[in-house]
């Protein structure tokens, strides 16, 4: 509008500001109600993830034992975080009985549903609770939502703590495959010559080797494979496509006039490929991350239902589908809630790579 | 075009040699040997004398650094001869031409059944594009696309074979019964254990492939000759099929030469839980028993398919688009 105008002074000239990539993003993304709701869904997954032992356990989340506060519920997180007072007062982890039988002055807030996702909850334990049933009597009931599995452990604990894992495993494995990735598909599309040889023989290496093959080997380097193992693992295995989408962009970006201004500029080669190039060249390499959200937590959902998943100390959907499996005949539920919980996940990991694609997609701006 | 494949080739061969080389180093880094891994799993008393277990590393090579048993392999696989399996002391040879029948049968009629449906139903998409109808149906097939097929196929058993009890759980055939049965009777049979196993192959694979015709069809009807043959008058039939559906083969193909290595590979999760001795869990149980001759005999397979299927959709794709050309 000023342009048409002429430039009569300096005030007019003051056009409004164009949205920068990430603001057009976001306000493309907005429009679509499904990508919305997914996102809204993975928020919501965050909340009871972080959450988790204040929705469902057996340890209080605040007490005051002795005088003093303390926070059990923590010991969740990391077992260290659980105050050795309980254990040096032989607790035993049966916190409701014990705070009253050896401080009668004690108080505590509990977690909203009182069961454990790692142990069978016992005849009151908890006041009028009976004990968890096992097996094929473990229907979901008011007492066990999700019902229990062979062991009496309640599915609903095993369901919402394993929250953590699969948001981890998302989110973790991803942001390892996007950095070795992005920096793998980067030197490639840049450099050219002998090294993009040897990275396209690595990518197409690593795409050939059965994923099983190379996860089991690479888990079997460690001898306690720990969830972390099992993510870093996922990761390492599951970059190439984005390296092939960064190379591709790289190809392209590095012969345009921006490029060979900074170039002539005297930026230097790691400076014109991260801060030039690699800015410019995100968005096309943001959509694979999201849909590789959703595979991660596909691959170890079923690596925990082949047998491979995380050693007890945490739970996934995937281990209590592998528990359900040996007995279908009788324990639907053990099967019916995490096979939900997985598909609502990917679904909405899915419906937000789908919304990015749409949001930076620029063959798809009708509008301006 | 000579050119082109000769260094396709020659570079496909080094891929794969480096490949073997990697698996083979992988799998013989993973604890456990194929003789210990079956003694853990037998009877204790039944345990190997330190002189027999010796005899029986030297007998399989095991005795050798994995670098020479590597050799060994390369050398035999030159001369076509995949080896000996150590856990079934069988050729490993013999042993997949046992099991690929079952899983090319699923595999196979799933890649057919799914071609079959996705096309009209990609098509009738693009000419219903942003009815209620369409809407709803892409709706439910974006579902079908993120429900994990062994999510799927646990539910299913657990409607069909446990609820309803229309369907048979697990198997290929019917123990026992089937061999008494008529041909007629043994081909139902067989059509009705493949009935859930083929649906949780295909469905994923429908949703994925009508999305993909399409997102390539609306693209094609934006082109100029779409509107061309618009105005002439032609029918909205011929329009999409004649001229827009053709124009869209090309990313087609190319994922049909893709989709090469699955037909062969099975789906480990799938045949483990309808029990389907396919190759899929023919992989598995070779790498829970560390049969190395084995899972490098299978392993080099599906490299193959899987280099093989990139050079064929790069070959194809000049096939069906005459702009593109090697030289």
């Amino acid at each position: 509008m000023a342009m048409a105008k002429g430039f009569p002074n300096d005030e007019t000239r003051k056009a409004t500001r164009s949205p920068g990539f990430w603001r057009e993003t976001w306000l493309r993304y907005r429009r679509r109600p499904m990508s919305m709701l997914a996102l809204a869904y993975v928020a919501a997954m965050a909340i009871v993830a972080l959450s988790a032992p204040a929705i469902v356990g057996t340890k209080p989340i605040v007490c005051e034992y002795k005088g003093r506060l303390y926070f059990p519920a923590m010991g969740y997180f990391n077992p260290r975080w659980e105050n050795p007072v309980f254990q040096r007062d032989r607790f035993r982890k049966r916190y409701p009985k014990n705070l009253l039988e050896k401080d009668p002055a004690s108080w505590a807030i509990w977690p909203l549903v009182y069961q454990d996702p790692y142990r069978r909850v016992r005849k009151d334990e908890w006041p009028g609770q009976p004990a968890n049933p096992i097996g094929a009597d473990g229907k979901p009931s008011l007492h066990n939502l999700f019902g229990t599995d062979q062991q009496g452990i309640d599915v609903f604990a095993k369901m919402v703590h394993g929250t953590q894992t699969a948001l981890l495993v998302g989110i973790f494995s991803m942001a390892i495959a996007a950095s070795v990735g992005i920096v793998g598909g980067a030197l490639a599309g840049y450099f050219g010559g002998w090294v993009d040889m040897a990275i396209s023989r690595i990518i197409e290496v690593v795409l050939c080797i059965p994923a099983l093959v190379l996860i089991l080997a690479l888990l079997a380097i460690v001898p306690k494979p720990t969830i972390w193992h099992i993510m870093a693992v996922i990761g390492f295995t599951r970059w190439t496509g984005i390296a092939r989408l960064a190379r591709a962009e790289f190809l392209k970006l590095k012969q345009t006039d921006f490029v060979v201004a900074a170039r002539s500029l005297g930026a230097g080669q790691m400076r014109i490929i991260f801060k030039h190039i690699l800015r410019n060249g995100l968005a096309p390499v943001l959509v694979p991350i999201s849909f590789g959200i959703a595979s991660a937590i596909l691959i170890e959902s079923g690596l925990s239902f082949l047998g491979f998943g995380p050693p007890p100390p945490s739970t996934s959907w995937g281990s209590v589908l592998y528990s359900g499996r040996s007995t279908i005949q009788v324990t639907w539920w053990l099967i019916f809630f995490p096979g939900t919980a997985i598909f609502l996940t990917v679904l909405a990991y899915n419906l937000i790579g789908e919304g990015l694609q749409e949001a930076t997609d620029p063959r798809l701006r009708n509008d301006d | 075009m000579v050119h082109y494949l000769i260094r396709r080739l020659l570079l496909a061969a080094l891929t794969l040699l480096l490949i073997s080389f990697l698996v083979y180093a992988l799998i013989r880094k993973i604890p456990g040997t194929p003789l210990t891994v079956a003694q853990a799993a037998a009877d204790p008393s039944l345990q190997m004398s330190k002189a027999d277990q010796e005899r029986l590393e030297k007998a399989y090579g095991l005795d050798k650094h994995w670098t020479l048993g590597y050799l060994d392999w390369i050398s035999k696989v030159v001369r076509f001869d995949l080896g000996n399996s150590i856990s079934r002391k069988e050729p490993v040879v013999r042993l997949i031409g046992q099991r690929v029948g079952n899983t090319l049968l699923l595999a196979v009629s799933s890649l057919i059944l799914s071609y079959l449906l996705s096309i009209p139903l990609g098509l009738w998409s693009t000419a219903r594009s942003d009815t209620i109808a369409e809407r709803s149906v892409s709706l439910v097939l974006y579902m079908l696309y993120s429900l994990p097929s062994y999510v799927a196929a646990l539910y299913l058993q657990i409607l069909f074979a446990i609820k309803l009890d229309v369907l048979p759980l697990t198997g290929v055939v019917t123990p026992e019964a089937h061999d008494q049965m008529s041909v007629f009777g043994k081909a139902w049979d067989i059509f009705l254990h493949a009935l859930l196993p083929v649906t949780c192959f295909t469905y994923g694979s429908l949703a994925y492939y009508s999305r993909f015709i399409k997102s390539n069809m609306q693209e094609v009807i934006r082109q100029d000759y779409i509107r061309t043959a618009r105005a002439k008058g032609l029918a909205e039939r011929t329009i999409l099929v004649k001229h827009a559906f053709r124009n869209t083969l090309i990313p087609l193909v190319t994922l049909v030469g893709l989709t090469l290595p699955t037909l062969l590979s099975g789906a480990i999760i799938l045949e483990m839980i309808f029990n389907w001795p396919g190759m899929g869990t023919l992989f598995f149980e070779s790498l829970r028993q560390r049969d190395y001759p084995t899972i490098m005999g299978l392993t080099l397979m599906f490299s193959v398919l899987t280099l093989a299927g990139q050079l064929l959709a790069d070959i194809l794709y000049s096939v069906v688009d005459p702009r593109v050309t090697y030289s």
